[in-house]
C-alpha cells in the first residue's frame, strides 16, 4: 500500500493518508506547523505527498518544499494544487502570502525553464502533471481544454489573456529526483 | 463620548479619537509597536478604526484578536484597505496582504475549524467596494454594493478590467 501524506489536510482527509495539520480541530493524525522547522518524519518515508490548498500559507515556499522532497522518496509524487493568482479565491483568503502562476515553480526543475538550472535550490523534482482550471465561463467556452492542451497556448494565456480569461486552480504533480 | 481607538492614525487622527501610531511624526497619543499588542485595558472602546493599515501587518487575524479584544461589545471596527485590483495595493513595498471584499466574509458564518485561524467573533455588518471614477460614474459601483451576488459577480469576472479602488467593512463585534 503507498505510504501519502496529507499536508494540511483539513477536516477532509486523503483516503488512506496520513494527515498533518497544525489545527487540531482537522482530521490530522499528527499535529505540526510548517513554518516552526521540519516535518516530523525520516528522509524517504512517503511515495506521495500531497498539499492542498497549503503552499501559498506558507512563509518560505523553497523551504517547504524542501522539507517536501526530503520526506518523499527518490521517484516519489508531490500533488500540489493551488490558486492561480488571477482567481479571486487567491484573494479571498487574509492568510494566503503568495500568489502564484503555472511557472512558479520552475526552480525546481532540472534546466529551470530556459535550460539553465536555478541556484535558489539544489532539490530537484520534475513538473510530470500541470493541470489548470478555468471559471465556469471559460471552461464552457473551451479556453480550459486550449490552456492544457498546449504549452505554447499556456504561455500566451499567461502572458496576455489571463486577466480577461482568467483562472482558478492548478494542479501540479511533481516527481521527486534525487 | 464615545471612545474611538484609531490605529495607525498617522496625520489624519479622526477627529476625537485616541490615535496610536508607530512614529512621533504623527498625530498619536500613545506610540507602540500596535501590530504586536495594543496597551489598553478589555472592553474599553466603543469603536475601533484601521484605516489602510490592514494590509502592512504581520498577523491580519493577531491584529483583528487585539482589536476584538480591546472594543467593547457590539462596538463597530471599521477597516479600509486597497482592493487588490487597485495599483495603490502595489504601490507600497510595506503592503503584505492583496485583499478582496470577501476577504472577511468567513466572521458571519465562520466554520467551526476556523476558530483556530480566527478565535475573534465580529459579525460582518457591512462591506463598500469603492471603483475608479470612471466605473462610478457609468454605475458599476452602484451595482456591485447593490447586490452580493453582483460584488460575486464582478469580483470573478470583471474585477481586472472594472478595477476596484479601496475596500470598507464594519464589522460588529461580539462577545
Amino acid at each position: 500500500m503507498p505510504r501519502i501524506l496529507d499536508v494540511g489536510c483539513g477536516p477532509a482527509k486523503y483516503p488512506g493518508s496520513i494527515g498533518l495539520d497544525m489545527n487540531p480541530a482537522t482530521a490530522a493524525d499528527v499535529i505540526a506547523h510548517l513554518d516552526k522547522g521540519f516535518l516530523p518524519f525520516r528522509d524517504n518515508s512517503f511515495d506521495e505527498l500531497r498539499g492542498e490548498h497549503v503552499i501559498e500559507h506558507v512563509a518560505d515556499i523553497i523551504a517547504t518544499m524542501e522539507e517536501f522532497h526530503r520526506v518523499t522518496r527518490s521517484g516519489g509524487k508531490i500533488y500540489l494544487v493551488t490558486p492561480h493568482y488571477t482567481d479571486f479565491s487567491s484573494f479571498r483568503d487574509p492568510t494566503h502570502r503568495w500568489h502564484l502562476n503555472t511557472y512558479s515553480f520552475i526552480y525546481f526543475y532540472p534546466g529551470g525553464m530556459h535550460g539553465r538550472d536555478m541556484w535558489y535550490t539544489k532539490v530537484r523534482m520534475k513538473e510530470v502533471k500541470l493541470h489548470v482550471k478555468l471559471l465556469k465561463m471559460w471552461k464552457a467556452l473551451g479556453f480550459e481544454f486550449l490552456v492544457n492542451h498546449s504549452r505554447f497556448f499556456r504561455q500566451f494565456w499567461e502572458h496576455y489573456l489571463s486577466f480577461l480569461i482568467r483562472g482558478k486552480l492548478m494542479e501540479f504533480t511533481f516527481e521527486v529526483i534525487k | 463620548m464615545a471612545r474611538i481607538l484609531d490605529i495607525g492614525c498617522g496625520r489624519g487622527k479622526y477627529p476625537g479619537a485616541i490615535g496610536v501610531d508607530m512614529s512621533p511624526a504623527s498625530q498619536a497619543d500613545v506610540l507602540c509597536d500596535w501590530t504586536k499588542t495594543l496597551p489598553f485595558g478589555d472592553s474599553t472602546f466603543d469603536g475601533v478604526r484601521m484605516i489602510h493599515i490592514i494590509e502592512e501587518v504581520d498577523d491580519i487575524f493577531r491584529m483583528l484578536a487585539e482589536a476584538h479584544r480591546v472594543a467593547k461589545n457590539g462596538a463597530i471596527v471599521t477597516i479600509v484597505t486597497p482592493h487588490y485590483t487597485d495599483h495603490a495595493s502595489y504601490c507600497s513595498p510595506a503592503h503584505r496582504w492583496h485583499l478582496s471584499s470577501f476577504s472577511f466574509w468567513f466572521f458571519s458564518d465562520k466554520p467551526a475549524q476556523y476558530d483556530y485561524y480566527a478565535p475573534a467573533n465580529y459579525r460582518e455588518k457591512r462591506v463598500r467596494v469603492e471603483l475608479l471614477r470612471i466605473w462610478r460614474a457609468l454605475g458599476f459601483q452602484f451595482l456591485v454594493n447593490r447586490a452580493r451576488w453582483f460584488r460575486k459577480f464582478w469580483e470573478y469576472y470583471m474585477s481586472f478590467v472594472i478595477r476596484g479602488k479601496t475596500v470598507q467593512w464594519e464589522l460588529e463585534v461580539v462577545k
